[in-house]
C-alpha cells in the first residue's frame, strides 16, 4: 500500500513523494510553477530556452559532467516547458536516488555561461524549425493566439526565431532570478523510496537558496466567437482546430469535463469516432480538456482530405451541438468512466506517472490525492454532473481556426 | 531489496498459436497482445497497404456483434487498444484491469476469427488509410523514415506498412475478405500476456477462445534486392530530414548485444557521442539519434538528424565521421554507462505490464522462447570491452543507405 510524505524547507521548498513498496524504481522531480504565461512579451520562448540552459552546467559540473554522470546511473531523464510549468525528472534504479538527487538539485542553480548560451540558441532555433514542418503544431500555436488573445495564455512555448534571436544571457538570469525560487517550485518523488533520507539530502542541497516572492498573474480571459483560416499551399490536408472554455485545473467538476471529454472525443467508440472516424470522413478527430492554471479549455481537432474540409468543420460543430442540447447517455456516461479509472491505475503503477501526477497537484493545487480520491471523485460522475457541466460551459463562444491548403 | 525471479510459462497449441506468459503479481493491470504473422510483408504484390486497412476494418464488427457493440463491449471494460501492422506482424495490442482479462479474450478471439467485415465499413477503412497515406507529405520526419526503409530493407521487407496509394485506392471489399481468411491463422501466431494472471486458468481460457482456430498460413517470399545507396527528395521544408541505415547483427545471433551496447555508446542517454559531439559541442541541430533494430535474418542500424538547409551537411559529415570512428572502438567508461543503461530500462520496462507483453512477444519471435529480466541483465553484463571493440573492428559501418529531404541535395559520403 502506497504511502503520501510530506515537508516543507525553511525557504518553502516544498518536498512530497509516494512511497510505492512494491516499485522497482524511483523517479523524482523538481516542477517549477513557471512557463510561457509568465514571460514578459519581449522575452518571449526565455521558459523554453531556460529548460535547455539547465542542462548546461553548475558552479560544480559541465553540461558534459552532467549528462555523463546521469548516464552512469543509468537515468532515465529529461525536462519539459509548458504553458505554465517546467518540470526536471529523472527516473533511477532505487540505489542511484541520491545520486540522481545531488545532479538534479546542482542543476536547479544553473551557471548560465555565455559561451553555451550561444551555442544552445541554435539548438532552439533549430526545434522552433523542426516544429514549423508540423501543421498540427503551426495551428496549435495560431489557435491559442485567436483563442487568449491578450490572456497570457495565448504566449509561445517556444517563442519565435526573432525573439530568440534577440534574447539575452541577462534577460534570462533575470528570468531565472524571478520565477526560480524555492516556494514556487516542489521536489516530488514516486517509487522506492527513502523519505527521511530524500528530505536530509535535499535540506542539505537546496536548504540555502534564497526565498524569492513570485506572484502569476491571472487576468481575465475575454473571448468571442472567431473562425480564422490560415493558407499553406504546400500542404496536402487541411486541419481543423477549436477551443472553447472549460474547467480549470481547481475546479472539481474537472472530472466530469473529463468524462464528457472522453464521451465525445476519445480514439475509440466516441461521438466523434463514429462520426468522423469510422464513417471514413477525417483520419483524426479528437475531444480533450485542458484544465490550466484558474481556467480552462476544451479542445477539438481534425484533420481530413480538403475536398472534404466544410463537412468536418459542419460535423464537428454538430455534434457538439447536440450534447449540448441533448446531453449524452447513461451507458456512455459508464463507459469513459470505466476507460479512464483503467488507464488511471495502469499509468498509477508506474513511479513516473505517479511523480508527474503528484507534481501537477501540488503545484495547481497544493493538495495530495491518492489514486484511490481520484477514482471516488470520478465514480461520482453522473448525468446531473455533466448537466450542470454542460449549462456552465456550453462550448460556445467557439473558436476556430484551420490550416490547409484551400481558400477556406 | 530482494526480487522474486518473474514467473513465465509457454504453451503451444496444435494449431500452431503459441501463448506466452508472465505473471506480475504487484500489479492489477493485465496487457496482451495478439500477433499473427500477417504484417506488411504479406501484402499481395499489388496490394500494398491491404493489412493495414485490413487492421482497422476487423474491428468494425465480429461474431455476433456489429461494429458499435464491439466497441461498446471492448470500451465497457475498459480496454485500451491499438491494432495495426509491422513489416513482420499484424497485432492488436491491450491493457486492462487483469479481473477484465477472461471477458475480453473471447471479444478478440471473435476479430481474429469471425470478423464480419461489413460492406458499409470497407469504403471507410480505405479512404481513412488513404487519407494517412497522404497525411505521410505533411510530416516530413514520418515520410523520411518510410522512404529509408524502402531504400535500405530488401522487398517485400522495406514495404510501406500503410500502403501504397495506388494499390489502396482500388482494394475492394472482396479482395480483403479473401485476404483476411489467408492471413488471420494460428500458424505461427504468437499470445503473450503479463500481468496478474494465473497460468492454468489462462491457459483454459485461451484454450477455450482460440482451440478451435485453423488454417496454416503461406510461406513467406524469398526477399529480393535491397535498393540501397543514396536517395534525395526534393520538398520545400524548413529543416532538412536526414536518414541513414547499415547492416548490423540479427538479434537472434548472441552477437547482436555487441552492436546494441555499441549503439547505446553512439545514441544511448544525453552523454552519448552523437548528442554530445553534434548537438552539445556544435548546435547543430535539435534531433540527432541513432537505432539498432532487427527482423529474424536482418539486422539494421538506423540514424536520424534534422537541421535547417545551411547546417545538413556539416551534420551529415559529422554523424558519418561518429558513424567510422566506432571501428577504433570505446572506452571502458563508455561501455560501463551503455551498460548501466541498458539494464536500468530492462527494469524500468520490468514495472510496465505493456512493455513486459511486448518483450514477451520480440523474444518469441526473435528467439523462440521469453528472457527473464535476470537473463536479459545477464546478458548486457557479460561482453567484455575487447569482446566490444573486437566486435566494432571486424564489423566496419559499410554500404550506408542514405535518404535526404529538404530543398537541396546534400553530397552523400564516400
Amino acid at each position: 500500500m502506497s504511502t503520501f510524505k510530506h515537508t516543507k524547507l525553511n525557504n518553502q521548498l516544498d518536498i512530497i513523494a509516494e512511497v510505492m513498496p512494491t516499485a522497482r524504481t524511483a523517479a523524482i522531480g523538481f516542477m517549477v510553477k513557471t512557463g510561457s504565461r509568465d514571460e514578459e512579451p519581449q522575452v518571449s520562448g526565455v521558459s523554453h530556452f531556460l529548460e535547455h540552459m539547465m542542462f548546461k552546467g553548475t558552479e560544480r559540473r559541465s553540461a558534459a559532467d552532467i549528462n555523463r554522470e546521469f548516464d552512469s546511473l543509468g537515468a532515465r531523464n529529461n525536462a519539459f516547458t509548458s504553458n505554465e510549468v517546467t518540470c526536471y525528472w529523472a527516473q533511477v534504479l532505487p540505489e542511484y536516488l541520491p545520486a540522481a538527487l545531488d545532479i538534479l538539485a546542482d542543476m536547479m542553480r544553473p551557471a548560465l555561461r555565455e559561451d553555451d548560451f550561444n551555442m544552445e540558441k541554435n539548438v532552439i532555433l533549430e526545434e522552433i524549425s523542426l516544429y514549423l514542418d508540423k501543421p498540427g503544431h503551426v495551428l496549435y500555436e495560431r489557435i491559442m493566439e485567436d483563442h487568449f488573445g491578450a490572456h497570457p495564455m495565448a504566449q509561445s512555448i517556444l517563442g519565435s526565431k526573432e525573439s530568440i534571436t534577440a534574447l539575452s544571457q541577462q534577460q534570462m538570469r533575470n528570468y531565472f532570478d524571478r520565477h526560480y525560487g524555492p516556494g514556487n517550485m516542489v521536489l516530488a518523488a514516486a517509487g522506492q523510496i527513502n523519505f527521511d533520507e530524500l528530505v536530509q539530502l535535499t535540506d542539505q542541497a537546496c536548504g540555502r537558496w534564497p526565498s524569492v516572492a513570485v506572484e502569476r498573474r491571472y487576468p481575465p480571459l475575454t473571448h468571442s466567437a472567431r473562425r480564422h483560416h490560415i493558407r499553406d499551399e504546400k500542404l496536402k490536408r487541411h486541419y481543423i482546430c477549436m477551443l472553447c472554455r472549460g474547467p480549470s485545473a481547481q475546479d472539481m467538476e474537472r472530472f466530469s469535463a473529463a468524462v464528457l471529454a472522453d464521451v465525445i472525443g476519445d480514439h475509440d467508440g466516441s461521438r466523434f469516432f463514429w462520426s468522423l472516424i469510422e464513417s471514413g470522413l477525417a483520419e483524426e478527430a479528437d475531444f480533450s480538456t485542458f484544465p490550466h492554471d484558474g481556467l480552462g479549455s476544451f479542445y477539438a481537432y481534425a484533420s481530413c482530405d480538403p475536398a472534404k474540409a466544410d463537412l468536418v468543420e459542419e460535423t464537428m460543430i454538430r455534434e457538439l451541438g447536440r450534447v449540448r442540447i441533448e446531453g449524452v447517455a447513461e451507458d456512455e456516461i459508464a463507459r469513459s468512466k470505466t476507460k479512464i479509472s483503467t488507464s488511471t491505475v495502469m499509468s498509477g503503477e508506474l513511479p513516473l506517472g505517479r511523480m508527474r501526477n503528484l507534481c501537477s497537484q501540488w503545484i495547481y493545487n497544493r493538495e495530495f490525492r491518492t489514486l484511490e480520491q481520484d477514482l471516488a471523485e470520478l465514480e461520482k460522475v453522473n448525468l446531473p454532473s455533466i448537466g450542470d457541466l454542460l449549462t456552465k460551459y456550453p462550448f460556445e463562444p467557439l473558436t476556430i481556426t484551420t490550416l490547409g491548403p484551400g481558400d477556406r | 531489496m530482494t526480487q522474486t525471479a518473474p514467473l513465465m510459462r509457454v504453451d503451444r497449441f496444435d494449431n500452431g498459436l503459441t501463448l506466452v506468459m508472465e505473471q506480475m503479481p504487484d500489479v492489477q493491470s493485465a496487457s496482451m497482445v495478439l500477433a499473427i504473422m500477417g504484417g506488411a510483408s504479406q501484402d499481395p504484390e499489388h496490394g500494398v497497404g491491404s493489412g493495414n486497412v485490413l487492421s482497422d476494418w476487423i474491428l468494425r464488427g465480429a461474431g455476433e456483434r456489429d461494429s458499435r457493440a464491439l466497441t461498446s463491449a471492448l470500451d465497457s471494460l475498459g480496454v485500451q487498444r491499438s491494432c495495426g501492422v509491422d513489416t513482420v506482424f499484424l497485432r492488436f495490442s491491450a491493457g486492462m484491469l487483469a479481473k477484465n482479462l477472461p471477458a475480453v479474450l473471447p471479444l478478440v478471439a471473435d476479430i481474429f476469427q469471425n470478423a464480419q467485415l461489413p460492406e458499409a465499413g470497407f469504403s471507410a477503412c480505405r479512404d481513412l488509410a488513404l487519407g494517412q497515406i497522404a497525411a505521410i507529405d505533411d510530416e516530413p520526419s514520418q515520410k523520411l523514415n518510410i522512404l529509408l526503409r524502402q531504400q535500405h530493407l530488401p522487398p517485400p521487407l522495406g514495404r510501406p506498412t500503410l500502403g501504397v496509394k495506388e494499390h489502396v485506392a482500388v482494394l475492394t471489399a472482396a479482395d480483403l475478405r479473401l485476404d483476411y481468411r489467408r492471413r488471420f491463422t494460428p500458424d505461427g501466431a504468437i499470445l503473450s500476456i503479463a500481468g496478474r494472471i494465473e497460468f492454468d486458468r489462462m491457459h483454459d481460457l485461451v484454450n477455450r477462445c482460440f482451440g478451435s482456430w485453423t488454417g496454416a498460413r503461406a510461406l513467406p517470399a524469398a526477399p529480393g534486392q535491397a535498393p540501397g545507396g543514396s536517395r534525395h527528395v526534393h520538398q520545400e521544408t524548413n529543416q532538412v530530414q536526414i536518414g541513414l541505415a547499415f547492416e548490423s547483427t540479427p538479434e537472434r545471433e548472441p552477437e547482436s548485444i555487441l552492436a546494441m551496447l555499441a549503439v547505446n555508446v553512439l545514441s544511448g542517454g544525453m552523454g552519448s557521442r552523437l548528442f554530445s559531439e553534434i548537438r552539445e559541442k556544435q548546435g547543430l541541430c535539435y534531433a540527432v539519434h541513432a537505432g539498432y533494430q532487427s527482423l529474424r535474418t536482418l539486422g539494421m542500424i538506423f540514424g536520424y538528424a534534422g537541421t535547417v538547409p545551411d547546417r545538413a551537411q556539416r551534420t551529415l559529415d559529422s554523424f558519418v565521421q561518429e558513424l567510422k570512428k566506432l571501428r577504433a572502438g570505446i572506452t571502458a567508461d563508455e561501455l560501463e554507462r551503455a551498460r548501466i543503461g541498458m539494464k536500468s530500462r530492462v527494469v524500468m520496462n520490468g514495472e510496465s505490464t505493456g512493455a513486459r507483453a511486448a518483450a514477451l512477444l520480440h523474444d518469441m519471435y526473435h528467439l523462440g522462447r521469453p528472457r527473464s529480466l535476470d537473463e536479459l541483465r545477464h546478458r548486457i553484463e557479460s561482453p567484455t570491452l575487447t569482446d566490444v571493440n573486437d566486435y566494432l573492428a571486424a564489423h566496419p559501418v559499410e554500404r550506408m543507405t542514405l535518404v535526404t529531404i529538404g530543398p537541396g541535395e546534400l553530397t552523400p559520403p564516400v
